[in-house]
């Protein structure tokens, strides 16, 4: 698959001074533009029947059920051209409803849930739609700048159809109030961006009395008109 | 042409990426074959260890093509995760690719980690090709594009995301 230019403004800055770890982490000389071969138009496939079921509920993986609030997060992964990107895979991992990731390295005085992991993963369906049913995740401190705080958000990591679609990014919360604080979130460069992050509540897809629901959509680039053909010239 | 979709946009990995994602047993692209190891360390501009990164790799197999079957957690061989060390170490085992479309054999990279509010792309060979359509491109910084060997099965890498031993990493 060959992959368009991307709008303006769709991602971050890699060098963005209100988030510290950028500083040492983002080359100086410019990207070298290369074309899209072979191997980049491909990209690892992954086989829904080596994963064990029920990878896309987080909140049965313990012996008892994770304390927080439980909830519902679905999407569709499509390209720009709103295609379903089918049987592709979709991972998911976070803290837990106090803020603190099962990690070695969170050392955040907030405690553990023996009954949540926080990790999953999905495949998606003929439609392109992906479900999990998870734990809100809580806010955490972090030590980037004094007091700073992470607003809630779920990691998820998608693969596409072709390396080139790779995508790792953090959905968030619709109206939390620490979005406006935090420069991971921050450092997005248009509004459009950040709202490409920011989840949808869900009125409709709540199941009653036993979990809201968040709609998440995902779009990779990606040109199906071009699927196949030439390397783009640069 | 109709309106695209705004595509999403990309945040950090973070540091805390948690055992779902580093799959175990994904550090084999390859588990078979005449196999080799690719080992490497990971350095900020301060040349400091990456020692929360996370690192995919992508080939073809031995024969340049792209394999068919997936590994025992299911996903393509040809494909590997490993998350760094506290010394920013990593090391993949798996097979030399043969070449592909063209190409001199190499293995696709991508590097995540905290304070990466994008991945990188970058890719490793096994040996200076003149020929080769990248290492053109990238002149006198594609030897940092190149592993050198340590005995036959055995190779060294090093990624340097900044600094003066930059690795040359790309835009498609």
């Amino acid at each position: 698959m060959i992959v368009r230019p991307l709008p303006p403004n769709t991602h971050p800055p890699r060098d963005f001074q209100g988030y510290k770890s950028t500083a040492l982490r983002h080359p100086q000389q410019p990207l070298l533009a290369v074309p899209q071969d072979a191997l980049m138009q491909a990209g690892p496939r992954f086989y829904a029947p080596a994963y064990a079921k029920h990878t896309d509920d987080l909140t049965i993986k313990g012996p008892g059920a994770p304390l927080g609030e439980r909830i519902i997060v679905h999407g569709k992964v499509t390209d720009e051209d709103g295609k379903p990107l089918t049987h592709t895979l979709v991972e998911l991992w976070q803290c837990n409803a106090a803020g603190r990731y099962q990690h070695p390295v969170d050392q955040h005085d907030a405690p553990l849930d023996p009954n949540f992991v926080g990790g999953g993963m999905a495949i998606t369906d003929t439609q392109g739609r992906y479900q999990f049913v998870t734990i809100k995740p809580g806010a955490y401190p972090w030590r980037n700048h004094p007091n700073a705080w992470r607003p809630a958000h779920l990691h998820f990591s998608i693969f596409g159809q072709s390396l080139l679609q790779r995508l790792v990014t953090q959905m968030y919360f619709p109206g939390d109030p620490l979005l406006a604080y935090d420069p991971i979130f921050g450092g997005l460069p248009s509004a459009k961006a950040q709202d490409s992050l920011i989840a949808r509540f869900d009125m409709a897809g709540t199941k009653p009395e036993w979990a809201l629901a968040y709609e998440f959509n995902i779009v990779l680039s990606g040109s199906p008109a071009n699927a196949g053909g030439t390397p783009a010239q640069h | 042409m109709t309106q695209a979709l705004q595509p999403t946009a990309s945040q950090t990995v973070g540091p805390f990426f948690n055992p779902p994602i580093k799959l175990d047993g994904l550090d084999k692209a390859f588990d078979s074959g005449d196999l080799i190891t690719l080992e490497g360390r990971l350095f900020d501009g301060a040349g400091t260890p990456i020692g929360d990164a996370m690192i995919e790799f992508w080939q073809a197999d031995g024969a340049g093509k792209q394999a068919s079957n997936g590994n025992a957690i299911g996903a393509q061989a040809g494909f590997a995760r490993i998350g760094t060390d506290s010394e920013g170490r990593f090391c993949l085992t798996t097979v030399k690719p043969g070449a592909i479309a063209g190409a001199a054999p190499h293995i696709a990279v991508t590097v995540f980690a905290r304070g990466l509010l994008r991945h990188l792309f970058t890719r490793v060979y096994f040996a200076a090709d003149a020929t080769d359509a990248v290492q053109k491109l990238a002149g006198a910084r594609a030897a940092t594009l190149i592993a050198s060997a340590v005995s036959a099965n055995h190779y060294r890498w090093d990624i340097h995301v900044q600094g003066a031993q930059e690795t040359v990493f790309f835009d498609f």
